[in-house]
């Protein structure tokens, strides 16, 4: 009779939080629709991992099917991978190829990754930990937690919450910073758009290129770039039609499904109900603040060299961060209401590319240069 | 620079960070001004052939 009830004697507080933080988390996937396909997976492996017992995860000494997933998919990094392919497959670089200059607000706007890592530090975190709270700031999934699987699995529950949740917020995130930083004239510039053909053999030859040169740079990026770049290559070559379609919606949909519960299922109440949890939430909110200021600030610094009629609108250097194409909806968004008429999207969207691209090379740099100092 | 690498892995972790943030900025501007550049080499390339899509 006492195993009857024993779920009932195995659940504590704890677990009753996180049962909320789960309903939370899907509240905001159903009502809000923030990165429901994600949110929704990740508040009910939320949930499930922190029932009675937690036979999803393991009971008597089996693995559970939870955990069968999270060694399958999290811990050996095949999901990320998976997501990149995807990811690469459903990304145009055409506006890039049309402005490369955008290029640079890709690499910009990556700064929240770093003055979050040494924020993290003045509060307490080792390097590894840093690194892998600061990398919320590549805003983008995928990479934060590839690099938190690398550096502090502990904290992958958290972080992986906190880079999809602000990924959702950007439009609420993004404004009130570019208002901040900027003035209302600056937020008005034009810019013109020459609408141009890109020859295939350049959209070929690029995911090659770039697969290549990160490489070489910094070879411990390698599955990163060269997943997104695989992803990217299959959609320029025009030959595998189906294999892009197939990358773009099967494959992303199937692995966002499994990468989702699968990381709901690291929240568990022990490891997530702390205050180390609500530090590295609140950490991510910085990472994504100096991301923005990052871009904008750096677009100005540009303006400074730039004549007047080549000036660029800074709103477009916040779209360096990698939250694609959510961020450069939110600039063409703020620049139409600026300005009724203001088309600055395809700009925007060619530093948005960048900064998927900015994003997975910073999470290359941060895994080569942190062991180089902790070891 | 290997002394300068030694007593860095001696630092405190804030002083490591803002190395790995110096180094991975300008890794990150060092890497995409290379795809920079060699969007703008496949411009200018592709404008000499008269092939081009």
């Amino acid at each position: 009779m006492q195993d009857v009830f024993i779920g009932f004697s195995a659940v504590g507080w704890r677990e009753l939080v996180m049962f909320a933080v789960g309903g939370a988390l899907i509240w905001l996937a159903v009502r809000k629709e923030y990165e429901p396909m994600l949110l929704l997976p990740i508040g009910f492996g939320a949930i499930l991992v922190n029932l009675p017992l937690s036979v999803v995860w393991e009971h008597e000494g089996a693995a559970g099917f939870l955990k069968v997933l999270y060694d399958g998919g999290i811990a050996n990094e095949l999901f990320p991978i998976l997501i990149f392919i995807a990811v690469g497959a459903m990304i145009d670089f055409g506006p890039l190829f049309k402005n490369p200059a955008m290029i640079f607000f890709g690499a910009a706007a990556q700064l929240g990754i770093f003055a979050t890592m040494i924020i993290a530090t003045l509060l307490g975190f080792d390097l590894k930990a840093a690194a892998a709270v600061g990398i919320i700031g590549a805003a983008d999934g995928p990479t934060a937690i590839y690099v938190a699987n690398k550096f502090a699995r502990d904290y992958l529950g958290p972080i992986s919450v906190a880079a999809y949740s602000y990924m959702a917020l950007v439009p609420l995130i993004q404004p009130p910073v570019i208002r901040m930083l900027t003035t209302k004239r600056e937020r008005t510039i034009r810019m013109s758009y020459h609408e141009a053909g890109v020859p295939r053999w350049l959209k070929i030859l690029f995911p090659i290129s770039v697969t290549l040169v990160a490489g070489f740079v910094a070879p411990i990026s390698a599955p990163l770039v060269g997943s997104l770049m695989f992803g990217n290559l299959i959609r320029e070559s025009g030959v595998l039609e189906r294999l892009s379609q197939t990358a773009q919606n099967e494959l992303a949909y199937l692995v966002t499904l499994l990468l989702g519960i699968t990381i709901g299922s690291s929240m568990r109440a022990d490891k997530f109900l702390n205050v180390t949890t609500l530090m590295i939430l609140g950490m991510g909110l910085v990472a994504f603040v100096f991301d923005t200021a990052g871009g904008v600030l750096f677009a100005k610094l540009v303006n400074l060299f730039l004549p007047h009629d080549k000036k660029i609108n800074p709103m477009i250097g916040a779209c360096g961060i990698s939250a694609f194409p959510m961020s450069a909806r939110v600039i063409q968004k703020m620049a139409a209401e600026e300005e009724r008429g203001n088309i600055i999207l395809m700009h925007a969207i060619g530093a948005n590319v960048s900064g998927q691209l900015g994003s997975i090379i910073a999470g290359g740099m941060v895994l080569a240069l942190v062991p180089l100092l902790a070891g | 620079m290997n002394i300068d690498i030694q007593s860095l892995r001696e630092a405190g972790a804030t002083i490591q960070a803002a190395f790995v943030s110096l180094g991975g900025l300008i890794g990150v501007f060092s890497t995409l001004a290379v795809f920079y550049l060699i969007i703008r080499a496949s411009e200018a390339f592709g404008r000499r052939s008269p092939k081009n899509e």
